[in-house]
């Protein structure tokens, strides 16, 4: 049976409920992502994208509303099944990097396979190999503070992809970044995307970035007001 | 595997600050090592009482004491104990004969003094001291010593210090089976054969004034006491007091109930008289006690410190989990359990604890030895006659460094739960966002 990544059916988040400052954040959210698809979520500061990546990246549940992640139901999930989702289906990069410091690019590419219990060889041979994919194997060893900002980010997109994740969730990867750093970025999504058939959520504000995505998918005070649907890659 | 990663996270969390772990650790240091000194005091000074003890001689005997019971507080019904209401020569055989199996008896009477000429011709003098049995002690030097078969088959044996040796052998020859001739106070002589020899203690020599020439010096040996009470034409003096060494294989306690036995039913139409049986050790480990007592009560008033010294790892456990929100935030995002995150904290706070612990452990060794060395010292100073049977031992508890370890731990777990625990619980949003 075919089924969709994601699946979201009227989602709705409020904040401070019941309070007077009561806040509708999401005001009723129906959305479809087929494997293998590069979205992007435009939209301006304000308008509920990032509070939208979080229910895609299971770190908040909506208030109402239903969401499917490969079929899954997560409204009915608790709080350690949320955490192997986050841990197997999604691969978060931020646009901070968010690298653990302290700890070397290899250890941080780890990590998630650390969380999902995978033996230590085998996640050091994975790790190694996914540095090769973005080009960081040279600086396996290096410490956050070590690392450029563009090199911080391939290094955070290596490691959300360490456990094959079903999503990868790219919240203004670019955004930290010199434009030329941040096209080298863009780039190695294009990469994953063709060569690995990742499904890629990238959520921006950047019109010139979304044009390069196969769907563009428009947020304004908390509800979709435009999508592309599935369209040949302007890039093409 | 899990452990292995969170302790490697712990020890780089802690060397990022080390000085402050150190301070947060000062609390337990200070607590532990306190607690592993006072003990170590106090093993050394049971120790020390236990060696002293022992240097004074075996204590693998029973004192036979024969008590006299009056009624009321008039002294004057008290009667001296009459010569044949005492412990006898035939009492004590009927006693042997019964249970001799389990026990030795240490019967002995001095004889005076004695002459005898060593190999050059000189004379000297000794002093004779009869044995039914005698101990091998830690004293022993060779040979044998004087045993009950040597009474019953009425032996001319004779167990000799290392100085008589020196004072007899002026050739050097080997001094077992030589025969010497001792010749008493009441002209009366035989000759007895040494059959081994022992060493004086070293204190031995301060019995004199210094320059006392060796010749001069008296030292007693051990003959067999039925041999020479046969020698005199003497019977055995009757006693108050007998000791009773029981024999390694036999069960003390039993031994105990039947020399009450025994004595009871001898003493039976006696009721004036009671018999007491008493071992030495028993008051060694009174006194053991107490001090295990002392040592423990201080022990615990020292262990309060420890739990100012949790408050103190768990204050920084906050702070810590506090400047490291925005990781929490990163691991849960990165599929980090609840679990795995408390379980970070904990391991990190046990590994304060436990470090803190082993330093205070180190330092109250330290500390315990150094004052051990300084009343070491004292006692020498002061008592310069008993230094040596006052042989001061510094040992560190073992049971008490154990449970020192174990203590860490524990205070790692308690007052690091409730921070870990925050952290685990932590939103994952709020923490990501947080700067």
């Amino acid at each position: 049976m075919h089924e969709p990544v994601i699946s979201m059916r009227n989602i709705i988040k409020r904040y401070y409920i019941g309070k007077p400052n009561e806040l509708q954040i999401l005001t009723g959210i129906s959305l479809d992502v087929e494997k293998g698809e590069f979205l992007a979520i435009v939209g301006q500061s304000g308008s509920g994208k990032s509070t939208l990546m979080n229910m895609i990246g299971a770190l908040d549940r909506p208030t109402e509303g239903s969401y499917f992640l490969n079929g899954v139901d997560t409204g009915t999930l608790d709080d350690t099944e949320l955490s192997r989702i986050r841990n197997q289906e999604i691969g978060f990069v931020f646009q901070t990097f968010n690298l653990i410091s302290r700890t070397n690019a290899l250890k941080n590419v780890e990590m998630p396979m650390m969380y999902a219990g995978i033996p230590r060889k085998e996640r050091v041979k994975r790790a190694k190999e996914l540095l090769e994919i973005v080009d960081m194997s040279d600086r396996a060893d290096h410490q956050p503070n070590e690392l450029s900002g563009g090199q911080k980010q391939r290094v955070a997109i290596a490691r959300a992809m360490a456990n094959h994740p079903s999503i990868l969730l790219a919240d203004e990867p670019t955004g930290a970044l010199d434009s030329k750093t941040g096209r080298m970025i863009m780039d190695l999504f294009h990469k994953l995307h063709k060569e690995e058939g990742t499904t890629i959520v990238l959520i921006t504000h950047s019109p010139e970035l979304a044009q390069e995505c196969d769907r563009i998918v428009t947020i304004s005070d908390g509800s979709i007001i435009s999508d592309t649907g599935v369209r040949q890659n302007a890039a093409d | 595997m899990q452990l292995i990663e969170n302790l490697r996270l712990a020890f780089t969390s802690l060397a990022a600050n080390k000085m402050r772990a150190l301070l947060t650790m000062l609390g337990i240091i200070i607590g532990i090592s306190s607690v592993i000194m006072i003990t170590t005091i106090g093993t050394s000074i049971q120790k020390t009482l236990t060696n002293t003890f022992n240097q004074m001689g075996e204590s693998n005997f029973f004192d036979v004491y024969l008590i006299q019971n009056y009624e009321g507080d008039d002294y004057s019904a008290y009667d001296a104990m009459s010569d044949e209401d005492m412990f006898t020569r035939d009492m004590i055989d009927r006693l042997i004969a019964e249970y001799g199996d389990h026990f030795t008896p240490r019967l002995s009477q001095s004889f005076g003094n004695a002459k005898v000429r060593n190999t050059d011709g000189q004379e000297f003098s000794v002093s004779i001291e009869g044995e039914l049995s005698q101990p091998k002690d830690s004293t022993h030097l060779r040979g044998r010593t004087i045993n009950q078969r040597d009474n019953q088959e009425g032996m001319y044996t004779i167990y000799v210090s290392d100085l008589f040796v020196s004072q007899y052998c002026k050739d050097g020859s080997d001094p077992i089976g030589q025969t010497v001739e001792l010749t008493l106070d009441s002209g009366i002589s035989a000759e007895f054969v040494i059959v081994g020899t022992f060493q004086l203690p070293s204190f031995y020599d301060r019995i004199y004034p210094p320059g006392t020439s060796e010749m001069d010096k008296v030292t007693s040996v051990t003959v067999p006491l039925d041999t020479m009470l046969k020698l005199t034409h003497q019977e055995q003096e009757p006693m108050m007091y007998l000791t009773v060494a029981w024999n390694t294989d036999y069960d003390p306690e039993m031994l105990k109930q039947e020399l009450q036995d025994f004595f009871d039913k001898e003493y039976e139409d006696k009721p004036d008289y009671e018999v007491m049986i008493e071992n030495e050790q028993v008051y060694l480990e009174m006194i053991n006690t107490i001090i295990n007592v002392i040592t423990i009560a201080i022990s615990v008033i020292a262990a309060i410190s420890l739990i100012v010294g949790g408050v103190g790892v768990m204050n920084i456990m906050l702070v810590s989990i506090t400047e490291r929100t925005k990781e929490i935030g990163i691991r849960k995002a990165l599929g980090a359990q609840n679990a795995a995150i408390r379980m970070q904290f904990i391991v990190e706070s046990i590994l304060i604890c436990l470090i803190g612990g082993v330093i205070g452990i180190l330092l109250g060794i330290g500390g315990g030895m150094m004052i051990g060395t300084v009343a070491k010292a004292l006692v020498t100073q002061i008592y310069p006659d008993y230094a040596e049977l006052i042989a001061i031992t510094v040992q560190p508890s073992i049971p008490a460094i154990l449970i020192a370890v174990l203590f860490s731990v524990l205070t790692g777990v308690f007052f690091g739960y409730y921070p870990a625990n925050k952290a685990a619980k932590m939103n994952p949003i709020d923490a990501l966002r947080y700067d």
